[in-house]
């Protein structure tokens, strides 16, 4: 039997230790903002999701010839648009489309851009190179133009091809952020040690590096989807993104490029500019918070 | 037959520049080293940082690639393509690393680490496996509660523990030790150098010993090898290189080694004197027009030294 | 120095080619063609399809490719169907008009970034500070056109202090001061609401630079020395925090590209986004791949800019 030492015994308890994502929480909470946001958001997600249930959305973008430009009232919470139809459904709508696209598009730029870049960073070498020069070509493209080149040019275009466009511009930024933080990462000894004890380079790349960059993922993510959301309604500011039978908050904000509509009829596009306001704000409020939160614990490991 | 033999081993890195990174040259980490370890023994590789006794132990267990050479492990060339997936050979060479605190993920707990290489070789039911690790982490002098924790909350010892236990936790045969106690704290790095020859003794295990510190070398070691610039410059038992210094630049390590016994003050700086007008004076025939160590030579049985046949 | 320049110039010229190839295919999947607007049920079917063999739209792509892309290495871009003109000479009167507009906004961006980057900085945690930590917060998740629809409404509409539209006052005669003056009056608010959301990133960054700059120790040594507080921050802090802000402009300069799209549509700004914007819907493509290729190009030499000035700023990043 070997001996046991003479350092401190550790305390006999079998309890477990919290794990990243409790810590996570924990500093989530701490912070006001973040909660307040935090909270904003899980109404309005949960709000939109619900309504919209109720919601027929055929209905809401029924043109009324008898309703136009009708002012806010009992009938339309939030009047209607140029084709009477009512703000207040075509917010809730939008919403619920600009959130899902956005999540969508997060979703998969992340997954493309985590898995680019862990393999790229873990390999480097010619595998590294060669998407690091696609990356780099990427990044030279003038994004919103492409987007929006490809959206005239996508013959019969919905919210899945629209969502696809836009990630196939959006990858690279996270993809180069993996990359750098896997360099780094695999110079630790412990990925040698798992290759000394036999963990295949697949089983490395997804459960020993890409856990220690959880944190960073989820910030990124997290950033990206006020983004997103962002530059989705942006896109269907210009026309150019969702079709108009698809409301989506830009939508809604894009009937103020009539400057009459702009000037004096404020219920049609101030409610979709400050909700898309206040949803990016309090996004960024939380992936903040959590980008302080890894941070200190950097410090303090 | 030895467990590990070591011929002309060779590691080279390129070194890249220019407009379009072509290889412009290479370094040559390891050059022509031999080196043969017997079942049961204690290698020990001594020499300055960057003297390519770590990458020795590296292109070993197969983390640098081998450019030339053989790597015998129980008459298996590992140096071959394709030698290494043979599982019997993976588990059976493992090693120790230098920081215990980059060398356990620190995103799991112990159970997972130290389960890792028993998820990879052996299919056992996850009770089994639990069972397993409380047996190692009791082997290796720790509590076997401890599965659940995260290694933050463990001190430098304990964790070079756990990366101890992480490491025989496959019955290797071959151990290789890159520097295992350089990073602790001295009053604990005894510990885990006496611990580590009582597991010796018990799994019937052999070290590669990698270190800088010729104290812990002669405290551990059956056999030495000193290098330097990626050659071996002279290699004996631990007699031989310590009362026998033959090499200029091992005579000037051991010169360099203190002693705090003041009675021997006068003939230690007496030696040291010897020794750097030796190196003033000498250095060619130690060294050939590149700085580098001649090839090994024998002087006996057991001891061999890097000088030019005389004459 | 020079390694780095001629490196990054090659790296540029398969980017460039790339380029023109994406963007010269993306304008030929796009559905319809210059002629197809024409489409006049008057016009014999015959005679169209004679045009489109006499422009060359029946080739093959690679050999449309190359006659395009040799004459754009001649400067011609070809014809814009919908204004009959060169589109040369069509980009070059917004080409101006969106050069402009983004000089102002860089001008504009640094006048607001610096300032308030230093005193966040130099005062930090004071009431100050946490007022231009709040506008950064905001600013950089407000999206550029909600800001610059708001400023419209506000400045343009509501009090009337700016123009809503157009890049002059109409009867202005070219040249004189007072058109010169209208010009500028026209830039300055949608050159501002850029500035606003481009300046976030300069004031945080300067303010984290002065914070961790504040307790180095060449700083402490100098206030040891007994400098005077102003000369510590002119002579010693800011000469360091000030000097890579002057690098990020190139990659300020290609964040203004995406902007402006959106500022000129929104202002009725007769730029080159207005214009992009406006060919995509007629399908004018000769115009849409001049201008997605200027676009390209300007990236590129904005980020060879901001990455040959930061190598000379910065010695550290001076590796390979």
């Amino acid at each position: 039997m070997a001996k046991s030492g003479t350092e401190l015994p550790l305390p006999h308890n079998i309890d477990k230790s919290p794990s990243g994502w409790s810590i996570l929480w924990q500093e989530i909470i701490k912070d006001k903002l973040a909660l307040i946001s935090l909270i904003f958001l899980a109404v309005v997600i949960l709000g939109v999701f619900g309504t919209a249930l109720f919601l027929d959305q055929k209905e809401i973008v029924t043109v009324d010839l008898f309703a136009l430009y009708e002012k806010p009232s009992a009938r339309f919470w939030l009047g209607t648009d140029y084709g009477g139809r009512d703000v207040f459904g075509q917010l809730i709508i939008g919403t619920r489309n600009s959130l899902s696209i956005g999540i969508m598009v997060t979703v998969m730029t992340g997954a493309i851009g985590i898995l680019v870049g862990l393999v790229s960073g873990y390999f480097g070498g010619v595998i590294d190179n060669l998407f690091m020069r696609l990356v780099d070509f990427f990044m030279i493209l003038p994004m919103l133009m492409m987007v929006i080149a490809f959206v005239t040019a996508v013959p019969k275009y919905n919210t899945l091809t629209f969502s696809l466009i836009m990630t196939a511009f959006l990858w690279m930024g996270i993809a180069r952020l993996i990359r750098s933080k896997t360099l780094q990462e695999k110079e630790l000894e412990y990925v040698q040690a798992s290759r000394t004890l036999g963990s295949s380079h697949l089983k490395i790349i997804f459960k020993q590096v890409m856990p220690n960059l959880s944190s960073i993922i989820i910030v990124t993510m997290t950033l990206n989807l006020a983004a997103n959301i962002g530059l989705e309604s942006g896109l269907s500011f210009l026309g150019f993104g969702f079709p108009e039978s698809t409301p989506s908050l830009g939508t809604l904000v894009s009937y103020a490029r009539n400057p009459q509509t702009l000037e004096s009829r404020w219920w049609i596009w101030l409610p979709a500019s400050l909700l898309i306001l206040v949803l990016m704000l309090s996004i960024n409020n939380v992936g903040q918070a959590l980008k302080r939160a890894t941070d200190a614990r950097q410090r303090r490991g | 037959m030895a467990l590990l033999e070591v011929r002309d081993l060779q590691v080279h890195f390129p070194i890249r520049g220019g407009l379009f990174s072509r290889q412009v040259g290479e370094v040559k980490a390891v050059d022509r080293v031999n080196l043969t370890i017997e079942a049961g023994q204690t290698y020990g590789l001594v020499g300055e940082s960057g003297s390519g006794k770590t990458t020795t132990g590296r292109a070993i267990i197969g983390l640098n690639q081998i450019t030339g050479g053989n790597v015998l492990f129980e008459g298996i060339d590992l140096a071959s393509r394709g030698a290494r997936k043979q599982n019997s050979v993976r588990r059976e060479v493992q090693m120790i690393f230098q920081d215990p605190y980059s060398s356990l993920n620190p995103k799991k707990r112990v159970l997972d680490i130290i389960s890792e290489p028993l998820r990879n070789f052996e299919k056992q039911s996850p009770q089994e496996e639990k069972r397993r690790v409380q047996e190692l982490l009791e082997q290796v002098g720790l509590s076997p509660d401890n599965i659940y924790k995260y290694p933050h909350e463990f001190s430098g010892g304990q964790r070079q523990r756990i990366g101890i236990a992480r490491a025989i936790a496959l019955k290797p045969k071959l151990i290789i030790a890159d520097e295992p106690v350089s990073a602790l704290d001295v009053s604990v790095q005894a510990q885990v150098l006496n611990f580590l020859r009582d597991i010796q003794k018990e799994l019937n295990l052999t070290y590669l010993f990698i270190s800088h510190d010729l104290g812990i070398i002669r405290h551990m070691c059956d056999r030495i090898g000193i290098m330097y610039k990626g050659r071996h410059v002279e290699e004996g038992v631990p007699k031989d290189i310590f009362d026998n210094p033959q090499h200029i630049y091992t005579k000037r390590l051991i010169a360099a080694i203190p002693d705090i016994d003041p009675l021997q003050r006068e003939e230690r700086s007496n030696f040291r004197r010897s020794v750097s007008e030796d190196y003033e004076h000498a250095y060619r025939s130690y060294f050939d027009g590149d700085g580098l160590a001649y090839p090994l030579r024998s002087i006996s049985d057991t001891h061999r030294v890097a000088m030019p046949e005389k004459g | 120095m020079w390694k780095i320049i001629v490196r990054r110039l090659l790296i540029m010229i398969p980017q460039v080619f790339l380029l023109s190839i994406l963007v010269f295919l993306m304008a030929k999947a796009m559905p319809g063609d210059a002629l197809t607007g024409m489409l006049d049920p008057n016009i014999d079917p015959a005679a169209i399809e004679a045009m489109r063999e006499r422009l060359g739209l029946n080739d093959p792509w690679y050999i449309q490719y190359w006659n395009w892309i040799s004459n754009a290495v001649q400067g011609d871009l070809g014809q814009s169907f919908n204004f009959k003109m060169p589109v040369t000479e069509l980009i070059g009167q917004r080409l101006m008009n969106t050069v402009w507009l983004s000089l102002v906004t860089l001008v504009l961006t640094y006048l607001i970034a610096i300032p308030l980057g230093i005193i966040s900085g130099r005062f930090n945690d004071t009431w100050g500070d946490r007022l231009i930590t709040g506008y950064t917060y905001v600013g950089f998740a407000a999206p550029l056109f909600i800001v610059a629809l708001l400023m419209l409404w506000m400045f343009g509409f509501y009090f009337s202090w700016f123009p809503t539209g157009g890049s002059v006052a109409p009867g202005e005669v070219p040249g004189t001061f007072s058109y010169l003056l209208s010009k500028l009056y026209h830039m300055l608010l949608p050159a501002l609401s850029i500035a606003l959301i481009t300046t976030v990133g300069t004031v945080q960054y300067l303010r984290n630079e002065i914070i961790d700059m504040k307790q180095k120790d060449f700083i402490l040594t100098a206030r040891a020395k007994g400098a005077s507080e102003s000369r510590v921050y002119n002579r010693h802090i800011l000469r360091n925090s000030l000097l890579p802000i002057a690098a990020f402009f190139g990659y300020e300069l290609t964040g203004l590209i995406g902007g402006t799209i959106f500022v000129e549509s929104i202002f009725s700004y007769p730029g080159m986004g207005q214009l992009f914007l406006g060919s995509i819907v007629i399908r004018d493509f000769t115009v849409v791949t001049a201008l997605v290729l200027l676009y390209g190009i300007a990236t590129i030499i904005g980020s060879l800019l901001s990455d040959i000035i930061l190598s000379i700023v910065d010695p550290r990043i001076r590796i390979k």
